[in-house]
């Protein structure tokens, strides 16, 4: 048993995974900024070698299935800080039991993978309800966002459709980077604060009519911030142009 | 400018907002436009202060009635500023919102100004503008007027994917005291059009999973001549009602016969893709639960609408045919009806079922699924290993979700009963209607009384940490407010027995099921 400590990216990941069948079993897998050494048992820095992620890769699409591969990736986008023995489990599992692994709703591995996988495919899904755009000068819509789990790439299929003709841009504050689209090609890419386009002249006006119609719509007769809070949690309103305080018009 | 369309917003909005749906679910499109998509499921952007979801821009064309309606604040006598939106401005401010990612589309509702055409044509037009010049391709509702014509109905059916035709009152006899310029006739007409559309355009779905595996779109369900559904309990078909109000054959324009009308295979989703629904007050006639939800099941069975949605009435002007002004607003009652209606729709059941035992109103202390499983005893202990998805969806604490995740597990091995709760089964309701391996694990004796008992207080202590001392759920449980529906007991609006019990009335989430519609309720 030993610790694997790796790049942070998927490839190191699945280099882990082909360690912990060739080398020597996993006990922990880190990244190198979360480690802690242990007395217990050595560690090993794990590098990053494409050939064997790309064996592993297939190993999971074949011996498992296509759709397990995908459920882990989408799960490694988590920022779960166990994450990775999590995923790690649940692909022996799946190399014992094939593809009817998914079905095991009830067994404790497959029970905690399917968890944090649905944490992330939740978030994006939020993604697509609370990202807002404000339109900037030349058209551009950007957008900034603070998802707990790194999703950003998850939600392009459906804002490169829905606005193909408009270029924009989502912004991962907390990750330091956005993706920027425009007519069905994207990309992501670094992104800091300097980067950040000039609003266009009647962007604050659309947010007051925005707020206007927020605030109008609601019945007070059935007021319920709780049912509200619910559904649009609270680390989400920072921003959200309707839970935000918006300067007078003068 | 900018303060006109403020100023517009703000009163049409205000005056929209009792329209209940806000789905934006059941059509499913790439961008085939400028810009914009649908998504199948639908997406809530937001959540306002009642808790209700935001996910169309919801907003009246213009709120200058010609109609008295005594139930709404849009009602003609009502002393009230009143706007009219421009059709490309309110285009132009769709577009606006939608790029910003605030809405999914344009819910557009409106009074009847000067004739039901009249504004119907209006509507039309923006919608128009929106469509073809804004090449727009998210999501539109708009809501039919009662009275409007046929061709029109047919061109706002071609850019809308969503229409809907609110029935507004439960029973016709309601409808003629409250809305006497609304007439059944112009409510069902309609309707029916846009189902027998819908069946031209082989895209009928019906609604939920009721018609699971059935073809819809066939010539049978094709609403000819016979008024098609309505049984003899329905009181739109009141004995003694004349017959010029039930809608047959004979008061129909002859170019809905369905010889004439039917055209060669018209392009799928090409007519309101997202179906039809419709829209019941509650509370403001003295219609029994039952004959609510007989209503629904009703429109349910013959038009095969997507949804009946439900509005508690609140009361908003002074009228001595209406519930007192002070009347608490039945959100309890609204959310039972509206479990009861997730019964009919996904779960298989039906509204004689529901009310099995001759009563009349919902168990306001217990949701109707367990209400039923403890009336019917003998159809328990299901046993998990074994049930049909039928069986497992009638147990309460199980849903679709899990439902179907435990008959994927017993492909492959057995379900235990520590396995449940993993699963997504609300181990603590269903515990009392299941057998595990062939064993039993309700603490009670299999007897109902116990059983609704240990229900009750689970329910209770439930509510209780769901309701702390804030109290931001008023449903003038208040002392003080101690005026009742017209026709119905007080107990029912205010059960007063303990303050305990008085909790249990208060729903979890009182709008949870129209916030929306692709959210099933996991386990009712």
């Amino acid at each position: 048993m030993r610790d694997y400590i790796y790049d942070g990216t998927f490839d190191g990941f699945l280099n882990c995974v082909y360690h912990h069948y060739y080398t020597e079993h996993a006990n922990g897998i880190f990244t190198k900024d979360r480690y802690q050494a242990n007395l217990l048992c050595g560690y090993t820095e794990v590098e990053t070698d494409v050939e064997k992620a790309d064996r592993v890769y297939r190993a999971i699409e074949e011996k498992i299935s296509d759709y397990d591969l995908r459920c882990v990736y989408r799960a490694f986008l988590s920022s779960i800080p166990n994450k990775e023995m999590i995923i790690l489990k649940y692909i022996v599992y799946g190399f014992c039991k094939g593809r009817q692994v998914s079905s095991l709703h009830a067994d404790s591995i497959v029970n905690d993978f399917q968890a944090i996988l649905k944490k992330v495919s939740a978030e994006a899904e939020r993604m697509l309800q609370f990202v807002r755009f404000s339109v900037m000068e030349g058209n551009i819509l950007y957008a900034e966002v603070e998802p707990e789990h790194d999703v950003l790439e998850l939600i392009h299929t459906h804002f490169c459709d829905r606005f193909r003709n408009e270029p924009f841009i989502i912004r991962d504050v907390g990750r330091d980077k956005a993706m920027i689209a425009y007519q069905r090609h994207w990309y992501i890419s670094a992104f800091d604060d300097g980067m950040v386009p000039v609003l266009s002249g009647e962007e604050e006006e659309y947010r007051r009519l925005w707020k206007t119609f927020f605030d109008n719509i609601a019945i007070k007769e059935r007021k319920n911030l709780r049912c509200q809070r619910q559904f649009m949690p609270q680390r989400y309103w920072k921003h959200l142009t309707e839970m935000t305080q918006l300067p007078d018009s003068d | 400018m900018e303060e006109q369309i403020m100023q517009k917003l703000k009163i049409l909005a205000e005056s929209a907002k009792y329209d209940v749906s806000c789905s934006s679910s059941g059509a499913s499109r790439h961008n085939n436009g400028r810009m914009g998509n649908a998504h199948a499921a639908g997406i809530c952007h937001s959540w306002g202060a009642d808790g209700r979801c935001i996910s169309l821009l919801k907003v009246l064309f213009t709120n200058k009635c010609e109609y008295d309606c005594e139930y709404c604040v849009n009602r003609r006598s009502n002393d009230f500023p009143r706007a009219a939106f421009e059709p490309d401005e309110l285009a132009r401010l769709t577009i606006e919102f939608y790029r910003r990612n605030y809405i999914e589309g344009l819910f557009l509702s409106s009074a009847v100004e000067i004739s039901p055409d009249h504004t119907a044509e209006k509507i039309l037009e923006c919608l128009e503008l929106l469509r073809y010049k804004y090449g727009f391709v998210g999501y539109i509702h708009a809501k039919i007027i009662p009275g409007v014509s046929p061709e029109i109905l047919h061109k706002i059916g071609l850019v809308a994917d969503r229409l809907s035709v609110n029935i507004e009152l439960p029973s016709s006899k309601s409808l003629s005291q409250l809305a006497p310029q609304k007439k059944p006739k112009q409510i069902f007409a309609p309707m029916r059009q846009i189902t027998n559309t819908l069946i031209e355009h082989n895209s009928l779905v019906g609604p939920g999973t009721m018609f699971k595996g059935q073809k819809l779109n066939t010539s049978e369900h094709y609403l000819g001549k016979r008024p098609v559904g309505f049984g003899e309990d329905a009181s739109w078909f009141d004995k003694g009602q004349s017959e010029s109000t039930r809608f047959s054959g004979s008061s129909l324009p002859e170019m809905w016969a369905p010889e004439e009308e039917y055209l060669p295979a018209p392009k799928r989703g090409a007519f309101a893709a997202a179906g039809q629904t419709t829209q019941m007050i509650i509370g403001a006639g003295g219609e029994s639960d039952k004959s609510i939800l007989t209503t629904s099941e009703n429109l349910y069975h013959a038009f095969k609408m997507k949804r009946v949605y439900y509005s508690a009435y609140i009361p908003t002007v002074a009228s001595p045919k209406l519930p007192d002004i002070h009347t608490p607003v039945p959100l309890a009652r609204e959310h039972r009806i509206y479990q009861a209606d997730w019964l009919l729709r996904f779960y298989g059941f039906t509204v004689s079922e529901l009310f099995q035992d001759g009563s009349t109103d919902l168990d306001p202390d217990l949701d109707p699924k367990v209400t039923w499983a403890i009336r019917n005893l003998d159809y328990f202990p299901v046993e998990i290993n074994k049930a049909s998805y039928e069986q497992l969806m009638r147990v309460p604490g199980i849903g679709d979700r899990s439902a179907k995740r435990i008959i994927r597990q017993r492909r492959y091995s057995a379900v235990r009963f520590d396995d449940l709760k993993k699963i997504g089964v609300v181990v603590k309701r269903a515990k009392y209607f299941i057998l595990c391996c062939g064993r039993y694990y309700g603490d009670r004796k299999f007897e109902p009384e116990l059983i609704r008992h240990s229900m009750l207080q689970m329910e209770n202590g439930l509510q209780m940490s769901m309701f702390g001392a804030d109290g931001s759920l008023q449903l003038g449980t208040a002392e003080g407010s101690s005026a009742t529906l017209t026709d119905r007991p007080a107990t029912r609006a205010l059960p007063k027995k303990t303050e305990k019990s008085t909790t249990t009335t208060q729903p979890k989430h009182p709008k949870k099921s129209t916030t929306a519609a692709h959210r099933k309720e996991a386990a009712v």
